[in-house]
C-alpha cells in the first residue's frame, strides 16, 4: 500500500485533496493525467488524509444502473418472500467518497446518475416497486487520461476542482518513487508524515467556520470567473470555499491573496473558455512555487465595505480591475505548464491527438438496464424477470392450484418478462472532414455546415451523432466533437477558418482517435464523410512535429493508403465526396475511396442535401 | 463536512415541513396517515432554498409562477447553462405553492367530484353519498421523477407486501398518481429515457394513467404540470416532449457582478444556518404565496378583448407556426400573467411579455440561422405591434 505522502510529484493534485479533504462541500476532485503518473495510487491514497472510518468507494465503469441507484436484492428476497432493499454504489458512498478511474470512460447514463445524486444529496429510488431515499453525500474524486476522451461537461460543473493537467515527473522523482514501490522506503518515516498531515487537515477542518472572507474578495473572484468566461454561477460557490479551505489549511482566520490564487487555478482556470492576453514574458515565469510579493491591493480590501451597491459598483469599476488582472496572471503562470488550455473545458474540441484510444471496446453495446416488454422483442433479462416473478410465487401457487393447473417449480407470466436495453440503440456517428484548405474551401465548408446541420434536425429520430473535423495547414482539427445537439453544432462551426495545406492523413488519423473514443461510448457505427479533392500535401509527421522537412509526395500516398487500409479493416465506414472541378481532377479521390473501401461521389457543386443523401444512402 | 452537521441538515428541514403542514392544512396533524405523508415527506427531504431568495432568473421564475395560476399552460422547460440554479428554482416552487383541497388521504389527490365519479365506475360499486367524505387541504404536490425511474414506478404497480400478506391483489400508484393536480419535475429532461418519454407524452396526452397488471386494470386521473430542465448540450429533446411544454423558459449565466457576490453571500449564509435563513425570507415566502393565491382566484375575471386575439394569431402566422397551440398557449399565459399583476384585462402589454416563453421552442430550428429565436419573436411583434398601432 503507498501512502499519500509517499507520492512524488503531482502536487497540484495534492493539494486539492488536501484542499477537499478539508472542506467536502467542494464536491470533488478530478484529476486528468497520462497514463501511469500515479494519478489512481494518489487518489486511493486519499483515503489516508480523511477522518479514520470514512467511506472510500470505488466505482466501476461497468456498474449497472441498479448497482448505482439500489434496487431489489434478489437472494433475500427469495429467501424472504418480501422486497429486500439493496443499496447502490451511491448511497454507500454517502458521507464519504465516490472514487471513478478512467472518469471520462464512464457511460452517459451512469454519468447523469451521478450528476443527480450530486445535486440532491441523495438518491431517489423508484424501481422495481420500491420508493425510498438513501442519502448519497459524498465527495467525487475522478481520474483520468485526456487521451481517452473528455468528461462531460455537466458533471465537471458539479464537482468544485478540477486539477490543471500535470507534466511527466523528472528522473529524481521518478527514482524516489520506484524506490517506494520496491518498499525500501522507511514505514516508520511513513507513518509519522500520514500522521502529520492528517493533523494538519483535522486542524484546517476546525478551522474552516472561523475563516472570513470579504465582500471584496468575493467580488474580485467573480470577476476572475467572468473574465475567464466560465460559464455557470455555480462556479462561484466553489472558488469562494476553495479560498476559504486554503486560508484553512494554513490556519489563518482571514482569505489572502495566496488563497485566492489557488482557488482561481484549481477552480477557475481550468474551466476557462477564454485566456486573457499573456505577455510574452510571462512564459519566463518561474515555475517554481514562489510566496507573493506584492501586497498592495490589499489596501483596497480593508476599507469598510460601503453597503450601498451603487457605491460599490463604482468603485470596483474603478479599483479592481488592474488588481484582478495581476492576481488572475499570476495564477495563471504560476507552476502551471505551457500547455495548460489543453485541459481547459473550452478547448477540448482540439481533440488530443494520443496513441490510446483502443481501452473498452468490449463495452459496445453494454447492458444496462431491464425494462418490461414483449419475449419476442429483445434478449430476455433473467435476472430482472425473476426478480419480478419472485414475490409473486405463493400467490400464483395459489391461485394456479384452484385452477386445477398442474404444478411448477417457478410460475412466470407474461408481466414478469424484462428485456435487456442495452446502451443506446446508437445510431451512427458521422464524421464529417471537410478539406478547409485552398480557393473551394469556403464553400465546402458551407455546405458541410448545412449537411450537418440538416443531419442534425433528424438526429433525435436515428439517434445519430455528428463530429466535424476540418483540415487545413499543418493539421486536422476536431471543431465539433461527437455531438446531437443542434445549438452545440450552430455554436462550434460558427467561425470556420480556411485555407493553407492539406494535411489528409492527419484528418484520417484524427478522425479515427475520434471514432474509437466514440465506440467506448456505445456508438458502434462510423462512418467518415469525406469532403475533399483527394490530395494531401502535407504529411502526418508535420502535425507532432512542425519543423519536420516535408514529406515527399510518395512518403505521403503511402502514409494516407496504411492509414486508410486500417481505419477499413477497423470497421468504419466511409465516402468520400469529390468536389475538384472536372478539369483538374487527377483521380485522386476515387483512389482514395477505394481505399477507404468506400463509396465515391463526384458532386462538384456539393449542395448541402446531397451530401446528406449520399451519406444516407450508405 | 462532519457527520453531524450532515446530521443537522438532514433533520433541519424536515422540521420546517411538520410546521408548514400544521399551518397549512385544515385537518391538523390527525389527519396524516402515514400513506398520505410519504409523498411530502420525499419531496422535502433535500435542502430546499427559499425560491424569493433566488437571485435573478425572472423567466423561468414567472414561468413557473404564471403555471401555478393557470396550469393549463401545459408546463415550463427550462433551458440553459449549467450551475444557473435550474433545478434549486424548480425545488424551491413547493414552498410557495397554494394549497388544493382532495378527498382525505387519497393517493391520487382526487377532489370529491373526481373521487366519486372514479371510484363510482368501478365494478360493483354503490353510489357514494358526497356527504360522508370527508376533505382536507393539501399543498399542491411537487414530484421529483428521477432519471433512473422504472416504468412499474412511474405508472404504479400491484402493491406485493399487501398481495402477499393479506391476498389482495391492490394497486400501489406511482409518481404518476401523486403528481396528478399538481406538478411532475424531471431533472435533465433531455436524458430521460426513451420509454419514459413514451409513457408521459400517452399520459399527459390522455390525462389518464391506464395499468393493467397481474390481472388487474387501473385507471386514474394523471393530470400534471410537467417541469423539465437542463442543459442543451448534452442533447436534443424529443420534438413530441419538446411540443408538450406550455412554455420554454431560457437561463444563462448571471455577468452581473453584484447579483453573483449577493447569490454567493445568500448560498453561504443558507448553508451555514438553513433554518435561521428561512425565517429571514417568511415574510416574503408568504407574501408570494397569497399573491399567486388572489391571481388564481382573480382569474376567471380576466378579460381580452378580441383584437388582443387578432394580434396574437397574426404573430404566430408571421412565425409560421404550426397548429394552434401557439395561439392558446399564449392567450393562456397572458390571461395569468394580468391576473399576476393584479389587472382584469389582458392587453398587448402582457401578450409582449411572455410571447417569447410561449413561441420560442415552437419556431422551427435552423442551426445556420443567426437571429436568435426570442430576437425573431421580438421583431415579429414589433410589426404586429406597428401594425394595431397604425390602425
Amino acid at each position: 500500500m503507498i501512502a499519500f505522502t509517499d507520492i512524488v510529484g503531482m502536487d497540484l493534485a495534492k493539494q486539492a485533496l488536501m484542499l477537499l479533504a478539508v472542506d467536502s462541500e467542494l464536491g470533488g476532485v478530478v484529476i486528468p493525467s497520462a497514463v501511469g503518473s500515479g494519478k489512481s495510487t494518489l487518489a486511493r491514497a486519499f483515503a489516508d488524509i480523511l477522518p479514520p472510518s470514512t467511506p472510500f468507494v470505488e466505482l466501476p465503469l461497468n456498474v449497472t444502473e441498479d448497482r448505482l441507484i439500489g434496487g431489489v436484492d434478489l437472494e433475500a428476497t427469495l429467501a424472504t418472500g418480501v422486497r429486500v432493499v439493496q443499496h447502490g454504489v451511491l448511497s454507500k458512498a454517502h458521507g464519504g467518497v465516490l472514487y471513478v478511474d478512467s472518469i471520462s470512460l464512464l457511460d452517459s447514463s451512469a454519468v447523469s446518475h451521478i450528476m443527480d445524486a450530486i445535486s440532491r444529496g441523495e438518491v431517489l429510488v423508484e424501481r422495481e416497486g420500491l420508493s425510498e431515499v438513501h442519502p448519497a453525500k459524498f465527495m467525487l474524486v475522478g481520474t483520468y487520461d485526456p487521451t481517452d476522451g473528455e468528461v462531460r461537461m455537466g458533471l465537471l460543473d458539479r464537482i468544485g476542482i478540477i486539477v490543471p493537467f500535470t507534466a511527466q515527473n523528472d528522473y529524481r522523482a521518478r527514482k524516489k518513487i520506484v524506490n517506494i514501490v520496491l518498499g525500501t522506503r522507511d514505514e516508520e518515516d511513513t507513518r509519522d508524515e500520514l500522521n502529520m498531515l492528517a493533523g494538519f487537515i483535522k486542524a484546517a477542518r476546525e478551522q474552516l467556520p472561523h475563516v472570513s472572507i470579504t465582500d471584496e474578495q468575493i467580488r474580485a473572484l467573480i470577476q476572475t470567473a467572468i473574465s475567464l468566461g466560465v460559464e455557470g454561477n455555480r462556479v462561484d460557490i466553489f472558488t469562494v470555499r476553495a479560498a476559504i479551505a486554503s486560508a484553512a489549511l494554513a490556519q489563518r482566520s482571514d482569505v489572502e491573496e495566496e488563497d485566492m490564487k489557488q482557488a482561481i487555478k484549481l477552480v477557475l482556470i481550468p474551466r476557462a473558455t477564454r485566456m486573457p492576453e499573456r505577455e510574452a514574458e510571462s512564459n519566463e515565469a518561474p515555475p517554481q512555487e514562489e510566496p507573493p510579493q506584492q501586497d498592495e491591493p490589499e489596501s483596497e480590501d480593508e476599507e469598510a465595505p460601503s453597503d450601498t451597491p451603487d457605491a460599490e459598483a463604482e468603485e470596483e469599476q474603478k479599483e479592481t480591475p488592474d488588481m484582478i488582472e495581476e492576481l488572475m496572471m499570476d495564477a495563471i503562470t504560476m507552476e502551471l505548464p505551457d500547455n495548460i488550455l489543453n485541459i481547459s473545458l473550452a478547448s477540448k474540441k482540439k481533440t488530443t491527438t494520443g496513441s490510446r484510444g483502443e481501452a473498452l471496446n468490449f463495452k459496445r453495446g453494454r447492458f444496462v438496464r431491464a425494462q418490461p416488454g414483449e419475449m419476442r422483442s429483445g434478449k430476455v433479462a433473467l435476472i430482472p424477470t425473476l426478480i419480478s416473478a419472485a414475490p409473486w410465487q405463493e400467490t400464483r401457487r395459489r391461485d394456479s392450484k384452484m385452477a386445477g393447473r398442474p404444478k411448477t417449480a417457478l410460475l412466470i407470466t407474461k408481466d414478469d418478462v424484462k428485456i435487456k436495453r442495452f446502451r443506446d440503440k446508437s445510431g451512427t456517428l458521422f464524421i464529417f472532414m471537410v478539406d478547409a484548405s485552398g480557393s473551394m474551401a469556403l464553400n465546402r465548408m458551407r455546405q458541410a455546415k448545412g449537411a450537418v446541420a440538416s443531419l442534425l434536425q433528424n438526429a433525435y429520430v436515428h439517434r445519430d451523432q455528428v463530429a466535424l473535423i476540418s483540415f487545413r495547414g499543418k493539421q486536422a482539427q476536431v471543431l465539433l466533437p461527437p455531438s446531437q445537439s443542434v445549438d452545440r453544432a450552430k455554436r462550434e462551426l460558427d467561425v470556420l477558418p480556411t485555407g493553407g495545406g492539406t494535411p489528409l492523413a492527419s484528418a484520417l488519423y484524427l478522425g479515427w482517435e475520434t471514432a474509437k473514443q466514440a465506440r467506448t461510448k456505445g456508438i458502434t457505427q462510423v462512418m467518415f464523410v469525406l469532403i475533399t479533392d483527394g490530395r494531401g500535401n502535407i504529411g502526418l509527421q508535420a502535425t507532432f512535429d512542425p519543423t519536420a522537412e516535408k514529406a515527399s509526395k510518395e512518403d505521403l500516398e503511402k502514409e494516407v493508403e496504411a492509414l486508410s487500409l486500417s481505419i477499413q479493416a477497423d470497421g468504419v465506414a466511409a465516402i468520400v465526396i469529390d468536389t475538384q472541378m472536372n478539369y483538374l481532377s487527377r483521380g485522386e479521390a476515387p483512389k482514395l475511396a477505394q481505399k477507404l473501401g468506400g463509396r465515391y461521389f463526384y458532386l462538384p457543386n456539393a449542395k448541402a442535401e446531397q451530401i446528406v443523401e449520399a451519406a444516407m444512402s450508405f | 463536512m462532519t457527520q453531524t452537521e450532515t446530521a443537522a441538515k438532514k433533520t433541519a428541514p424536515k422540521k420546517t415541513v411538520v410546521a408548514k403542514a400544521k399551518a397549512g392544512s385544515d385537518v391538523t396533524t390527525a389527519s396524516e396517515p402515514i400513506k398520505a405523508v410519504k409523498p411530502a415527506a420525499k419531496k422535502k427531504s433535500g435542502q430546499a432554498f427559499p425560491f424569493t431568495a433566488i437571485v435573478g432568473q425572472e423567466e423561468m421564475k414567472l414561468s413557473l409562477i404564471l403555471n401555478i395560476i393557470d396550469p393549463r399552460i401545459g408546463g415550463v422547460l427550462v433551458m440553459g447553462h449549467r450551475g444557473t440554479g435550474k433545478s434549486t428554482t424548480v425545488r424551491a416552487l413547493a414552498e410557495v405553492l397554494p394549497l388544493i383541497e382532495r378527498v382525505e388521504g387519497d393517493t391520487y389527490n382526487r377532489t370529491i367530484d373526481q373521487y366519486i365519479e372514479g371510484e363510482e365506475a368501478k365494478k360493483g360499486r354503490k353510489a357514494i353519498d358526497s356527504a360522508s367524505l370527508r376533505t382536507e387541504k393539501i399543498p399542491v404536490p411537487v414530484v421529483d421523477l428521477p432519471l433512473g425511474a422504472t416504468e412499474d414506478r412511474v405508472c404504479g404497480t400491484i402493491d406485493i407486501e399487501q398481495a402477499l400478506t393479506s391476498g389482495v391483489k391492490a394497486f400501489e400508484p406511482g409518481l404518476l398518481a401523486q403528481a396528478n393536480r399538481g406538478f411532475l419535475y424531471i431533472d435533465e429532461v433531455n436524458l430521460l429515457d426513451d420509454h419514459l418519454v413514451d409513457v408521459l407524452l400517452d399520459v399527459a396526452a390522455s390525462g389518464l394513467n391506464v395499468v393493467e397488471r397481474e390481472g388487474i386494470s387501473i385507471r386514474h386521473p394523471a393530470r400534471f404540470v410537467l417541469v423539465g430542465s437542463g442543459n442543451p448540450e448534452e442533447g436534443e429533446l424529443r420534438p413530441q416532449l419538446l411540443d408538450r411544454f406550455g412554455l420554454h423558459a431560457r437561463i444563462i449565466t448571471i455577468l452581473d457582478v453584484a447579483k453573483r457576490v449577493d447569490i454567493v453571500k445568500r448560498r453561504r449564509e443558507f448553508d451555514e444556518d438553513p433554518d435561521a435563513f428561512m425565517k429571514k425570507y417568511n415574510r416574503e415566502q408568504q407574501k408570494l404565496q397569497k399573491k399567486i393565491q388572489t391571481a388564481k382566484d382573480l382569474l376567471p375575471a380576466v378579460t381580452m378583448d378580441d383584437s388582443v386575439l387578432t394580434d396574437i394569431a397574426k404573430l404566430c402566422m408571421n412565425l409560421g407556426i404550426d397548429g394552434h397551440r401557439g395561439e392558446l398557449t399564449i392567450t393562456r399565459t397572458a390571461f395569468a400573467h394580468a391576473a399576476f399583476l393584479g389587472e382584469t384585462v389582458v392587453t398587448m402589454k402582457h401578450v409582449k411579455e411572455i410571447a417569447g416563453l410561449c413561441l420560442r421552442h415552437r419556431l422551427r430550428k435552423d442551426p445556420l440561422e443567426t437571429l436568435d429565436a426570442g430576437e425573431k419573436i421580438d421583431r415579429e411583434l414589433a410589426k404586429v405591434l406597428g401594425e394595431a398601432e397604425a390602425v
